[in-house]
């Protein structure tokens, strides 16, 4: 399961990064604090598939399709 | 106190990630002077200013020491050269207190760079103020002890810890030795577990801190009521440029009158008055009447960052305008394109996506900009009849400015698809995708918001001015020579237009119109004043209906003048945004390009709808 399929209202806990992703999203990625067994909430989702709006850590971030689905997530809540 | 030593005098420098409250510090420490340099543009500049005999240099938010953006990139570039500068005295790194983890990843990475170069540095703990309203208190103390480097509690809005912050800093800068950090993370640990182990012990809970912030999204980006509340931000802002901005418009163009009447009576008749009052007055005069709107604009456009809305309005834009190869943050830029595309351009620095920048600055020049406004305003006067339906609700010329509005926008739309179909799509560097933070929603200051406002304009004069002035100079040697009377049907200028009429004959337009579309390559609202002098009506800017009568009286047929408004949505006619595009893009071949291209396109389709109608 990914970010991108977590449902609204939900949390989860990261469980890893794909590594199709470039290294330099990777690196912002792990800065903006998606790291292994962070929890993760979804505040929103945005109509037609928009960005999907999710609280990491203390910080609330809006990430597309293209990257939101390249975040594992386990252990949904 | 202070000894003339070597440290005295020295730069202080100031970073943390972007919305931590950095810019307002960098008020609070020194006051309304301060240069902006080296980077202009709406988030990307280097500000300066006097912190008692230091200078103190604000540097752009980063969200950590590896780039993901242009404007980042600058701002990291900058860092790592501070660093091995030797005039560096102290950094201060700002903190947000109430998003403590996240601050201190790219706080930690500054502090182990600054213990590498051995420089000073202290942590800002900002926004203390905050966390205090939910009773939080932070141990600054240990805090201290457990960063190996100096902290501060302190609040740039409300000034709490502020004066202790200056003393503070002062006593840094004298003996930057003493503040050189005494820690840095240990081979075996990373940046992001110091980070979440010490704001876990010293932080905010942060469910908390987002809990207002939550509820507020919770209206702003409902599907249906965060949709009505855009739009009707978009159309306050769009009001505010157009109606409320006139009046001080027509405050700078009465100056500027008065100033050529007061300059011209001294100086006697002939080429002097002449160059003066048309050229200078005349020429960069009617420049100059855009600034107050540019203002206006910056106003309202930092009003909505500072408060927190604009990242929402790239979140709610970023799917639709994604079908069109652009991202949600080509919203702002060509939100700003409306008033003028210069600081549009220079805005677009701010997308990550250095393929999405690229179609964003190259289609930005088809939004109508305001300079296109009183052109428009001519040629509806002209074509369109003043009826009105609904009781005055839709007026048929209204209606007309919309449609024109509209056709630029979704030109620029397919221009993009175009342009990403068939430009390369070089994979590695091309696609970064869309990712930002939400901030938190806050009462906007005004002392950053007033200096940004009075920069955006220097900056647009700075930027602009000399290319009008040269291209002013020109056009009116041009229109002034060789005829003894010195007008315009006898000068070089309208013999250029009768040599070129067979270029403008195919949309059905004399040399007339050709002179004006030429003068117009100044600034487009010159037609109008350039086609008043071809048909003798002095003063034709202030009587835009005097010239329209006259227009219709000499038979310009509707296919031409629909021709001819086409032409102006989309032709390139700004030589200050080639100039622009040039400098953004850093390619002369893809600044002159688009000016040829767009000429292209706009001729050609001008040359259809003429013979349409």
């Amino acid at each position: 399961m990914t970010l991108w399929d977590i449902p609204a209202k939900k949390s989860g806990l990261i469980s890893g990064l794909d590594n199709a992703l470039l290294p330099a999203v990777t690196n912002r990625l792990l800065e903006m604090g998606l790291t292994d067994g962070q929890s993760v909430r979804c505040l929103r989702r945005s109509p037609m598939n928009g960005p999907v709006v999710v609280q990491i850590g203390d910080c609330v971030y809006t990430l597309e399709q293209s990257i939101a689905d390249k975040v594992a997530v386990s252990s949904l809540s | 106190m202070f000894e003339q030593s070597s440290s005295v005098m020295k730069n202080i420098i100031l970073v943390g990630k972007p919305n931590s409250g950095k810019s307002l510090l960098f008020n609070q420490l020194t006051g309304m002077r301060q240069k902006v340099a080296n980077f202009p543009g709406v988030t990307v500049e280097l500000k300066s200013g006097k912190f008692g005999e230091h200078t103190l240099i604000d540097f752009p938010g980063a969200y950590s020491l590896s780039t993901l953006s242009r404007d980042e990139e600058i701002a990291v570039e900058k860092i790592h050269e501070a660093m091995h500068d030797d005039n560096t005295g102290v950094i201060v790194c700002n903190l947000d207190a109430t998003r403590l983890e996240r601050s201190l990843v790219f706080g930690l990475q500054v502090r182990d760079l600054a213990k590498q170069h051995d420089k000073a540095l202290v942590f800002a703990l900002n926004m203390i103020d905050e966390v205090g309203r939910f009773s939080h208190q932070v141990d600054c103390d240990k805090l201290s002890e457990d960063l190996g480097a100096a902290v501060f509690p302190l609040s740039a809005k409300t000034l709490v810890g502020i004066h202790e912050f200056k003393l503070a800093l002062n006593e840094v800068a004298s003996q930057p030795e003493k503040y050189i950090p005494r820690q840095r993370v240990p081979d075996d640990d990373s940046v992001f577990n110091v980070s979440r182990r010490i704001a876990k012990q010293y932080g905010i809970h942060a469910d908390i801190v987002l809990k207002q912030q939550n509820t507020i999204d919770s209206f702003l980006l409902n599907s249906v009521l965060g949709g009505v509340a855009f739009f009707s931000i978009m159309f306050v802002l769009f009001q505010s440029i157009f109606t409320w901005a006139t009046p001080l418009m027509d405050g700078v163009e009465s100056i500027i009158g008065w100033l050529a009447v007061a300059v011209t009576s001294v100086i006697g008749q002939g080429v002097i008055n002449d160059f003066l009052q048309d050229a200078i007055f005349g020429g960069l005069g009617s420049f100059l009447v855009f600034v107050p709107q540019i203002m206006v604009l910056t106003l309202i456009i930092g009003l909505l960052e500072d408060s927190g809305y604009l990242a929402r309005a790239a979140l709610i834009c970023h799917k639709p305008l994604s079908y069109f190869g652009l991202s949600g943050r080509s919203f702002i830029p060509y939100l700003s394109g409306h008033a003028c595309a210069i600081p549009a351009i220079m805005a677009a620095r701010t997308i990550e996506s250095p393929r999405k920048r690229l179609i964003t600055m190259m289609t930005i020049p088809l939004m109508s900009c305001s300079a296109r406004l009183p052109v428009y305003a001519l040629l509806i006067a002209v074509l369109i009849p003043n009826t009105t339906y609904l009781g005055g609700l839709l007026s048929l010329q209204g209606t007309a400015f919309f449609v024109l509005y509209f056709l630029g926008i979704v030109t620029a739309l397919i221009v993009s698809v175009l342009l990403n179909k068939f430009t390369e799509n070089d994979s590695d560097k091309a696609e970064m995708p869309f990712i930002l933070e939400l901030p938190n929603y806050r009462l906007p200051h005004w002392k950053p918001l007033i200096l940004r406002v009075l920069t955006s304009a220097k900056q647009f004069i700075r930027r602009a001015g000399p290319v009008i002035f040269m291209v002013s100079v020109v056009i009116w040697f041009l229109g002034y020579f060789p005829s003894s009377e010195h007008d315009l049907q006898g000068s070089y200028l309208s013999m250029l237009g009768q040599w070129i009429e067979p270029v403008f004959e195919p949309l059905g337009l004399d040399w007339r119109y050709g002179v004006a579309i030429l003068v117009s390559f100044l600034a487009r609202e010159v037609f109008v004043g350039a086609l008043g002098t071809l048909f003798g009506i002095e003063g034709a800017d202030e009587n835009i209906a005097g010239l329209a009568e006259n227009i219709q009286a000499d038979g310009l047929t509707l296919g031409a003048g629909l021709g001819l408004l086409i032409f102006y949505v989309i032709a390139l006619q700004c030589v200050a945004t080639v100039a622009t595009l040039k400098g953004e893009t850093g390619s002369k071949k893809i600044a002159w390009g688009l000016f040829a291209g767009y000429g292209l396109l706009a001729y050609t389709s001008a040359f259809i709808v003429s013979h349409i109608f």
